[in-house]
């Protein structure tokens, strides 16, 4: 089920908050994880098996991990098992058929003979919510939270339909606390309908109608350079606003239950290098990779050189993380090279010494050429694109008529108020997260009445972050 | 009411009015028009991601919230801010396209032949189409139709201001792979570039009408002559004896692409075009065309063939004016969009359309080579 659909905001929703608040607390979670299941069969039945299996697997082998007398040995492989079982599921569902086409390519190269590739549907928010489980197991091993006090508790965490599909990626400890108890005040509920109306706007009124002028534009053959570069402009104010959009709705449906998720952007593209992007854009990712990948592969304390290549290769796998595609890779060495050049120079961008403006603007400008890895269809489309932004390409015969379809004074509007919002200092779920006073109440509901209506009318919808 | 003075509260019951509210007046309306409850009654009986996706289409196609702020929401985005939505593209000095048509034509090409092997392809389909109908002695003659922005790219955008019609680099291909199998096919790109460029300084009326996607009179005019013209430099038709005569028959058309804005009071706002239409008489009777089965030309095609012939004024559209130019009566079939596969299946089902014909016009408008409802099957003729 997707957020900003007429079944989930006018029957998931007002049903799921009926019962829940209709419930004693000592049932909540039960119902959480059971709406859940609901939410998340939606997309297909069948996906929920698979996560049932996930979770009653990780609750086990959190059993096993922390059963009275176990020795660290004992733990070790416990933890290990757990983790190769959990990625190698990812990894089956999300890279086998990337991997079984490389592998043909290969050997269609060297002359031998390929396979059969079989067909894989990806589950939606597998990564999600692995990355979730995965958790609970790595700080179970390293002590840093107490097992779940029952399967209920555990699965409710797994399966809570706010963070479930596409995030933010929210650590077992974090919330470990807050399933057992957790307090419903009408100040966190307001707070809560303010930043899901928040995040509801950003996705229906932003990113849905910036996406409809980055399709355009990247679906074209060769297009104009101006077109190619608002093409990308538009595609960064889609993935964020949609991006940021949804993790907002994901806080404010958690105040709605009482929880407290952690934000997920800070204003990215207010970045003044790519070593302080990665602390705004996608905390929860960022902060799981430091703290699991980077740190386990020994982070800073092997040496310089092994500083930056253990940059280089939590980047490239998380570039790998958001799918299966070369151009992903490529996604991830570019931020990952970045990011280790920065390290060398004592955590400072190769602009360091330009005014904040050129540094925030330079770095900005490196995130288009990286969303353009993220964007593309492939390589080739990737480079197309390349060629066309910087003018070496051929504009298709027909391409400039591409205009008439992007340039519209309603597209200007939203690129113009997307482009101010996300480089204004006072964030909207900055504003948001203020008291809720008559003002913001004046402004809320008629801003939530707009974008129903927005949504309503649009036939395009889609949450890019779902795929990953 | 202490709780109305405080505006967190009031933020929350709003938010829960909205939330709590549409789906309770749905229920209650369809409660009161006794057609069941739809939320309980379309719940897909065996859950699967199709009958789900079709469950919440069905809820979200029903609701009067949506019904009641769709119009002014589109409203809003057409009147102020020159938007069409996903359809229409407001153009230059009145003139309105088709958004998924241009969105085509500028595309990159995708393959014809998709990695499973299913073919998908218009010339394959074609050929397939033609050897079926040669094995019963029947000539099969192809008539793709510009999409209007090829021949007036300059009505779409400034920066195009100078084109007086482009071909884009799929229909060019699929053109030259007609040519490289043989495929007999009648040039309309050229006819209605050439009378754009003779036009001058275009005081004739355009070939198409600026608020729908189909052409104009004069395009129907214009391809008739060019399809008859061809016809006759084949030698698949004889000289008809039928002698046909015209008389003018004007009529208001609000166009399709407006009314893809599904905004209200629309005709209050865009007047409907003028269009000038001639229709088609039998020169003896003063009776307007009628098609016939015992012709010996059959048109298959899309809407491009109703236009002004099933339509108001009717007897005007493309079918009466290639008879008057044949001097011969001609029998259609049309399917709505169906240019590309859906007619033939048509035709497949009633292959009495066959019988006596000796040449089959099959027309299909240009985005159908990208876009064309349920592809390019090869349908097998009984």
């Amino acid at each position: 089920m997707v957020f900003t659909t007429h079944i989930f905001v006018f029957y998931f929703l007002p049903l799921f908050l009926l019962v829940y608040y209709g419930l004693p607390m000592r049932w909540r979670n039960l119902w959480i994880t059971l709406a859940s299941y609901v939410f998340y069969g939606w997309w297909e039945p069948w996906f929920v098996g698979l996560m049932l299996f996930t979770t009653v697997m990780d609750f086990a082998w959190g059993k096993v991990i922390t059963r009275p007398g176990a020795t660290r040995r004992q733990q070790r492989w416990a933890v290990t098992a757990c983790v190769v079982t959990n990625l190698a599921l990812l990894g089956f569902f999300k890279y086998w058929m990337f991997a079984a086409e490389t592998l043909n390519r290969v050997l269609a190269a060297v002359g031998a003979e390929t396979f059969g590739v079989m067909k894989v549907v990806l589950p939606i928010g597998i990564s999600f919510y692995t990355f979730h489980s995965l958790t609970y197991i790595i700080d179970l091993y390293r002590g840093h939270a107490t097992p779940a006090k029952s399967f209920s508790v555990f699965s409710a965490f797994v399966a809570l339909f706010p963070d479930l599909v596409a995030g933010p990626i929210i650590r077992y400890k974090t919330l470990a606390d807050q399933l057992h108890e957790r307090r419903h005040t009408v100040e966190r509920f307001a707070s809560g309908v303010a930043i899901f109306i928040v995040g509801f706007a950003k996705k229906v009124l932003l990113a849905n109608p910036c996406g409809l002028v980055a399709d355009a534009v990247f679906g074209t053959d060769t297009p104009q350079p101006f077109d190619a570069w608002v093409g990308v402009l538009s595609y960064a104010l889609q993935i964020y606003f949609d991006f940021c959009g949804y993790s907002d709705m994901a806080v404010g449906l958690g105040r709605m239950l009482g929880f407290e998720f952690p934000r997920n952007f800070d204003a990215p593209y207010r970045s003044e290098s790519i070593t302080d992007l990665w602390r705004r854009w996608h905390i929860s990712l960022s902060t799981v990779l430091r703290d699991y990948l980077y740190i386990a592969l020994g982070g800073n304390r092997k040496g310089e050189g092994r500083t930056y290549f253990n940059l280089a290769v939590v980047m490239i796998l998380g570039g790998l993380w958001h799918g299966a595609k070369w151009n992903f890779v490529l996604w991830g060495a570019f931020h990952g090279i970045l990011l280790a050049i920065e390290r060398w120079r004592g955590k400072r961008s190769l602009y360091d010494a330009l005014p904040r403006p050129a540094r925030v603007g330079a770095t900005f400008l490196l995130m288009l050429f990286s969303w353009v890895l993220f964007r593309a269809e492939n390589l080739s489309a990737a480079l197309d694109y390349y060629r066309a932004m910087l003018g070496l390409g051929d504009t298709g015969v027909a391409a400039p008529l591409i205009a008439a379809a992007i340039y519209t004074p309603y597209h200007a509007l939203v690129l113009a108020v997307g482009t101010a919002l996300v480089f204004q200092p006072v964030q909207a779920h900055d504003w948001a997260e203020r008291p809720v006073t008559w003002g913001r109440t004046a402004m809320l509901t008629p801003l939530f009445v707009l974008s129903l209506m927005g949504m309503f009318t649009q036939a395009f919808n889609p949450f890019l972050y779902f795929q990953f | 009411m202490n709780r109305l003075r405080d505006p967190r509260w009031v933020l929350i019951l709003s938010f829960l009015a909205i939330l709590f509210g549409v789906p309770a007046v749905q229920t209650i309306r369809e409660a009161v028009e006794e057609e069941g409850v739809l939320a309980v009654e379309a719940f897909p009986r065996s859950l699967s991601a199709a009958g789900l996706r079709t469950y919440e289409h069905t809820l979200e196609s029903a609701s009067w919230a949506a019904k009641a702020s769709r119009p002014w929401f589109q409203l809003a985005q057409f009147a102020g801010l020159k938007d069409g939505g996903s359809k229409a593209i407001v153009a230059r000095d009145g003139w309105y396209f088709y958004k998924p048509g241009l969105l085509d034509l500028v595309a990159r090409s995708a393959p014809t032949v998709s990695p499973a092997g299913d073919t998908n392809d218009p010339v394959v389909a074609i050929l397939h189409f033609r050897d079926q109908l040669a094995a019963r002695g029947i000539r099969l003659v192809i008539m793709p139709v510009p999409n209007k922005e090829s021949i007036y790219p300059d009505r779409l955008t400034a920066r195009a201001a100078h084109l007086k019609g482009i071909i884009a680099p799929r229909t060019a291909e699929f053109q030259r792979r007609l040519n490289d199998a043989g495929v007999e096919w009648i040039d309309l790109f050229a006819a209605f570039r050439d009378a754009r460029l003779e036009s001058g300084a275009e005081v004739q009326p355009p070939l198409y009408l600026r608020q729908d996607t189909h052409w104009s009179p004069r395009g129907v005019a214009l391809a008739a002559q060019t399809a008859a013209r061809r016809l006759r430099e084949l030698g698949w038709v004889q000289p008809g004896r039928v002698r046909y005569g015209e008389r003018p028959a004007p009529v208001q058309r609000l166009g399709d692409i407006l009314q893809m804005l599904q905004v209200p009071d629309l005709e209050q706002r865009v007047p409907p075009e003028a269009v000038d239409c001639i229709q088609i008489v039998q020169r003896d009777s003063g009776e307007p065309f009628r098609e016939t089965s015992d012709a010996e030309v059959l048109l298959l095609g899309d809407s491009f063939l109703r236009v002004f012939q099933q339509d108001a004024p009717g007897s005007a559209g493309f079918a009466a004016h290639l008879a008057r130019e044949l001097e011969q009566p001609v029998q259609f079939l049309v399917n709505d969009g169906g240019g590309s596969t859906l007619v033939r299946q048509e035709l497949s089902a009633r292959p009495a359309y066959l019988t006596g014909k000796k040449v089959v016009l099959w027309e299909f408008v240009e985005r159908d080579l990208g876009l064309g409802r349920e592809g390019w099957k090869q349908v097998p003729l009984p």
